[in-house]
């Protein structure tokens, strides 16, 4: 164990005693544990003690054993909780947006498998020509419409592959290297935020929003979040063109990949496709995304394009993650403890909008050290008690604040540690991390003041 | 203390065996380079660096050694599990074709370079065994990325098998 790691083991078992010895004013012994768990959690996760899925199972338990009925702890005669079956908790890996992500990383393994990310990126790249200048906006596109559906890590590392030749040919002190290689983690972030499948700090709001009885459409997301990401690309674009100006005019790309034609490939384009459009058009037909997500399960699977072999090999942490924060979410919510936490300060003298300012820059400046996924389901149960308590307002202000944070996480790219996608750009040895410092922080502020924008002018119109 | 991976050079003249060494340059940042100018201490290093835990990743053996044989040497790695993911790399003008058999069936020989040996074909080698071992052998590649294959170890990445969205 590596001496942060053992800081963060000791403040984790001293914030899991703390409430079990002291009595906090107006909050209920349920909600006592609650913040037992919840200070555990946010640590752990925080120091990486432990693996950070591996927290998030840990909360699950813990839950099970201090507020579910099946637990050590008797409520009954106790005024303030109501115990939930254990089923409450385990429930959280099957809830329908864990099902959902299912389906977008079989999708997206499968994509990896038979080259078509490749192979998309190539006929993407083709009407983007020569200039430097043009080749990054489209590198910066087809890696944001690439990561929009598959996870920004995979994403990253593949566009990595096809920028090292031409980085190789570039001169050693042209600043073009510099900007090409930052500009793949910051469109592949950027990307994430389209859909709700983009990356799991999305999973973790929207399942906090359907808690509250909130349902978000696919294609509704894609409607508040698209305008964002194409703005920003734009943005992340000229920043880094200013920042870093290309000396050579001309750039030669050289992508060799063939388009697979098996059985196997043709069957994985046409339920890439049917799964895209069901999804996209849910609004029309009704039926639910995680739904639709289980079709390219059933079909890759039964064909065996998707084999045992690549079943194992997806992403399950990143599922038990997700669930872990769904689950934390829940009893932060009915012990009492989110409201009791946000209660202590006058929220309802600042504005609804002073509200999403806060939540949007603690977000963002939280992510950028910690993992989005954890920023978003240490924030999100927070937030939506300001409903109850009237700074926000009803549906909407729930909606706007998960809006906010959701995509205020995705926006945190100023150092590697912020994004898998940052630490492999780092990697390269092509870039310094002032170079990231600088352009991430511009980036990171213009993204959560068109945020706040959006927020005031463009989604009250459309929700 | 972090685990390292050691690069592995086996050559009784001095001269030969700076100019190896000198070669692997590139190298130096992200990995230890040990050297022996006899299989003996060759043997006693290797024991003491994988007795500390750490790994030796490649080792560029010389054949004509005082003592026992370059090929022996290899073939004994081969025989110990501490060393027998090591890729073997024979660095030579003098070893026979019986040699060589013994070497490319019984030590699991990666490469064979005659010397005199070109810079870029020592470096290139290096490069794509030490990438292969990493690859098969580390946690996380990504750290090496600037130094050996870097298209090979992004697209290990994107196949899902190290690291991922959190």
């Amino acid at each position: 164990m590596t001496k942060t790691q053992r800081v963060g083991l000791i403040l984790g078992v001293i914030g899991f005693i703390i409430p079990i010895l002291l009595d906090f004013q107006g909050l209920s012994l349920a909600g006592h544990f609650a913040m037992s768990i919840f200070l555990l959690a946010a640590v752990f996760w925080m120091f990486e003690t432990i693996p950070i899925y591996s927290t998030s199972i840990l909360v699950i338990f813990s839950q099970i054993l201090l507020l579910s009925t099946e637990g050590i702890i008797d409520y009954s005669g106790l005024a303030g909780y109501e115990p939930q079956s254990y089923t409450q908790f385990i429930g959280t890996l099957a809830n329908p947006i864990i099902i959902l992500f299912l389906g977008g990383f079989v999708l997206a393994d499968a994509s990896v498998k038979y080259d078509f990310d490749k192979n998309l990126t190539r006929i993407l790249l083709a009407p983007f020509g020569n200039r430097t200048s043009t080749i990054m906006l489209g590198l910066m596109a087809v890696t944001a419409v690439l990561s929009a559906f598959m996870s920004n890590t995979a994403t990253t590392a593949m566009m990595i592959t096809v920028i090292i030749p031409i980085i190789a040919k570039m001169e050693s002190g042209d600043p073009a290297r510099i900007g090409i290689a930052l500009c793949i983690p910051f469109a592949a972030n950027i990307g994430g935020i389209a859909t709700p499948i983009g990356t799991p700090p999305n999973a973790v709001v929207i399942a906090a929003l359907n808690q509250q009885g909130l349902t978000v459409a696919f294609g509704s997301w894609m409607m508040y979040a698209l305008p964002l990401a194409v703005i920003m690309l734009l943005v992340a674009w000229q920043v880094l063109l200013r920042l870093h100006p290309p000396a050579t005019n001309q750039v030669s790309l050289d992508l060799d990949t063939k388009l697979q034609t098996s059985g196997h490939a043709i069957l994985l384009y046409f339920t890439f496709g049917t799964t895209v459009l069901l999804w996209v058009t849910e609004g029309i037909h009704g039926i639910k995304s995680s739904i639709v997500a289980l079709f390219p399960v059933v079909v890759l699977t039964l064909s065996s394009a998707f084999s045992k072999q690549d079943i194992r090999k997806l992403p399950w942490e990143v599922l038990w993650l997700i669930a872990g924060g769904i689950a934390l979410g829940i009893s932060m919510e009915n012990t009492g403890l989110a409201s009791w936490l946000v209660g202590g300060i006058a929220w309802g003298d600042l504005s609804s909008i002073m509200v999403l300012v806060v939540f949007g820059a603690v977000t963002l400046i939280m992510s950028n050290f910690l993992s989005n996924t954890v920023t978003a389901s240490l924030l999100i149960p927070l937030a939506l008690t300001l409903v109850t308590s009237g700074a926000l307002e009803g549906t909407f202000g729930m909606l706007l604040v998960g809006l906010v944070i959701a995509l205020s996480a995705s926006f945190a790219m100023i150092l590697p540690i912020s994004t898998p996608p940052n630490a492999i750009a780092e990697s390269t040895g092509v870039l310094k991390t002032k170079h990231m410092l600088l352009s991430g922080t511009i980036i990171g502020i213009i993204g959560l003041v068109l945020v706040l924008l959006l927020s005031v002018f463009y989604w009250p119109n459309i929700i | 203390m972090k685990h390292r991976i050691y690069i592995f050079v086996v050559e009784d003249e001095p001269e030969v065996l700076d100019a190896i060494v000198r070669d692997l340059e590139e190298f130096e940042d992200s990995f230890f380079i040990e050297m022996a100018d006899s299989a003996e201490e060759a043997r006693e290093l290797i024991s003491a660096i994988t007795d500390d835990g750490h790994e030796i990743g490649l080792i560029l053996c010389d054949h004509v050694l005082p003592g026992e044989n370059g090929v022996e040497l290899l073939v004994e790695m081969q025989h110990n599990p501490s060393t027998e993911r090591t890729r073997k790399v024979l660095i030579t003008g003098q070893a026979g074709l019986d040699e060589t058999v013994r070497a490319v069936n019984e030590a699991n020989l990666s490469h064979y370079i005659a010397k005199p040996w070109e810079k870029a074909e020592l470096v290139g080698t290096a490069r794509k065994l030490l990438t292969d071992y990493v690859l098969e052998q580390t946690e996380n590649p990504m750290e090496f990325m600037s130094v050996l294959d870097g298209e090979r170890i992004a697209d290990f990445i994107r196949k899902g098998k190290s690291i991922t969205d959190n």
